[in-house]
């Protein structure tokens, strides 16, 4: 007898149905923006830079760029996919179901990562495609476990970020102001385009409490094998971290916050 | 366990407004149960504690025995929904919304398939099954909410105004969707501004007024409780209007040659009033009696008590308990 429920099958597969069925809205724009981000940071401006740590710039900024593509993707989903039923009722559906409240957040939270996680493998794809072409080299993993299993924890704990931002918006600004505003200043200032020697010793310290830090890190130990952290520290924290999120989202289900009045 | 909802002393307030104050209600396993009252009245509220829309602010609530909140897995497994609001999946073709629907159920997809058909043919938008909601006609999505609420098979169907502002045909077709799984032992919760709805479908009803319940009975018992209205026409017009002994007549008025008495239970008492006509030497020629409405009976209990705000409940008796101003159907 399978541990997973025929009930949170029914929900996981809605919710892949909902965003597989649309990629033009899903996979299109993380793809066509990150051929813009190759083609600008990695083979115009990565020429001048030169390369970083030992490894070409375009290469470098390979990690980074999977991680901003997991992060963003698995949090837009699971906050548009709730909010978007709450806005509309249709939530209700789901509510109103026999689902345990664990097994509705394990549905929201795994579709959602494994759409951070497709995503991310685009992106892996759009690079090792795009950077042979400009620096003559294939990408590697020096490290696929460790990739992996950053890429994983980090897509369930933007995923189950975007159970708390779903839950807490009262409309569609409330989305906006939290990618914005919140996700992506923390990732740009997370190391994604430049290695933190680069800063100045004030600032190298301040980015030390960015999350992000800590994940491109990772990721980037998983395909380069360098990392400034280490990566199984990195990986213990972000994994106790997303359990911890996990949790909430199931407190606050059980709570009925933003869904039942 | 033999009732399909027991609730007792419910709460549910919303700051100062109490949208549910303390209320009781049974409702039979089996039995096709009416909730009438005007807009406000808490008949939404009550559902939606039901299925866990809304967390009540105090009292017990149970569907089949189980809590709704405690066991709410069990308790929502065995129910239905059909809402006033068209709150269905927008993203999918209806019949994949019931299949997602029986499948949080946990209903097989092949079963789930079969299942989603055959409430689509019930309802008989089947044609539009690759349709999505938004598409569909003003009664075709009012007939999808009802197929949504019987993809699981429920035990309990939950049926929150289905007939508001549907045309006279959608009306008795879905009247007979309804009756013949009431028949075949589907438990059915009815609220309904439509009075002659619950007249004709409901084996009981409570009526609902403030978020307190102001009566349950019978449609029959209710109408008993009203006044039916007699008029006799005499052969001779009275000069004055007859005494009349009967504790049963509430009133008594000439309109020219008829005499019009207002009594409970009117075809009781005409065949009373003719012989007291009689003996007075008044000949009674003919004889119209006008059974009162549960309309009528709705406006009256929920009337009955304006401006009476000492009358206190505990929403727990069967008795005329309102507090109600200006009620509306």
């Amino acid at each position: 007898m399978s541990v997973v429920s025929t009930g949170l099958r029914a929900l996981v597969h809605r919710e892949i149905l909902r965003f597989v069925r649309r990629p033009r809205n899903t996979f299109l724009p993380p793809l066509i923006t990150n051929v813009l981000y190759f083609s600008v940071f990695g083979v115009i401006l990565g020429a001048r830079v030169g390369s970083i740590e030992g490894v070409d710039y375009i290469l470098y900024i390979l990690p980074g760029l999977i991680v901003l593509g997991v992060i963003a993707n698995a949090f837009e989903n699971a906050s548009f996919s709730i909010f978007h039923g709450r806005w509309n009722e249709y939530i209700h559906e789901v509510q109103t179901s026999p689902l345990s409240y664990t097994e509705m957040v394990g549905a929201y939270v795994s579709a959602s990562a494994l759409r951070g996680v497709i995503i991310g493998v685009l992106i892996a794809l759009v690079g090792a495609i795009m950077i042979p072409l400009t620096i003559g080299t294939g990408v590697g993993l020096a490290n696929p476990i460790y990739a992996l299993a950053f890429v994983l924890v980090i897509a369930v704990l933007f995923a189950g970020f975007g159970v708390m931002g779903g839950l807490w918006a009262r409309d569609f600004d409330y989305l906006t102001v939290l990618n914005q505003f919140i996700i992506r200043p923390l990732v740009f200032f997370g190391a994604v385009f430049y290695p933190l020697d680069a800063l100045p010793p004030i600032w190298r310290t301040v980015s030390l409490v960015n999350p992000m830090v800590y994940m491109v890190d990772g990721v980037r130990y998983g395909f380069l094998g360098i990392a400034s952290i280490e990566p199984n520290v990195s990986l213990a924290v972000l994994a106790g971290g997303a359990a911890a999120v996990v949790a909430i989202d199931v407190w606050l289900f059980q709570r009925g916050y933003g869904l039942t009045e | 366990m033999s009732l399909a909802i027991s609730t007792t002393d419910l709460e549910k307030s919303y700051g100062d407004v109490q949208a549910l104050d303390g209320l009781s209600l049974s409702v039979e396993r089996g039995e096709f149960f009416g909730l009438l009252g005007p807009n406000g009245a808490g008949k939404t509220t009550f559902i939606n504690v039901l299925v866990g829309l809304v967390r009540k602010s105090g009292g017990e609530a149970s569907v089949f025995g189980h809590d709704v909140e405690d066991e709410y897995r069990e308790a929502r497994d065995r129910i239905g929904l059909a809402p006033q609001e068209f709150n269905v999946d927008r993203f999918f073709p209806i019949r994949e919304v019931l299949m997602h629907k029986a499948g949080y159920h946990d209903i097989s997809t092949t079963e789930a398939r079969e299942r989603a058909d055959e409430a689509l043919h019930t309802v008989g938008i089947y044609d539009k099954r690759e349709t999505r909601f938004d598409w569909l006609s003003g009664g075709m999505k009012r007939r999808f909410m009802l197929a949504r609420a019987l993809v699981s098979d429920p035990d309990l169907l939950i049926l929150d105004e289905p007939t508001a502002g549907v045309d006279v045909e959608l009306r008795r077709d879905l009247w007979e969707i309804i009756t013949e799984l009431n028949d075949d032992g589907t438990t059915i919760l009815l609220t309904t501004h439509y009075i002659e709805e619950a007249e004709r479908l409901c084996d009981e009803v409570a009526i609902m007024d403030s978020g307190r319940k102001v009566t349950v009975a019978s449609p029959d018992e209710l109408m008993a409780r009203g006044n039916d209205t007699i008029r006799l026409q005499l052969r001779e017009p009275p000069a004055r209007v007859p005494a009349i002994d009967n504790e049963r007549v509430e009133s008594v008025d000439l309109d020219d040659d008829h005499l019009v008495a207002t009594a409970s239970q009117g075809g009781e008492v005409a065949p009373d009033l003719i012989r007291q006509l009689d003996r007075h030497g008044h000949t009674v020629v003919d004889i119209d009696i006008s059974r009162t409405s549960l309309e009528e009976v709705f406006v009256e209990l929920t009337r009955r008590d304006e401006g009476d705000e000492s009358n206190e409940t505990d929403g727990t008796d069967r008795a005329d308990e309102t507090e109600s101003p200006g009620a509306s159907i």
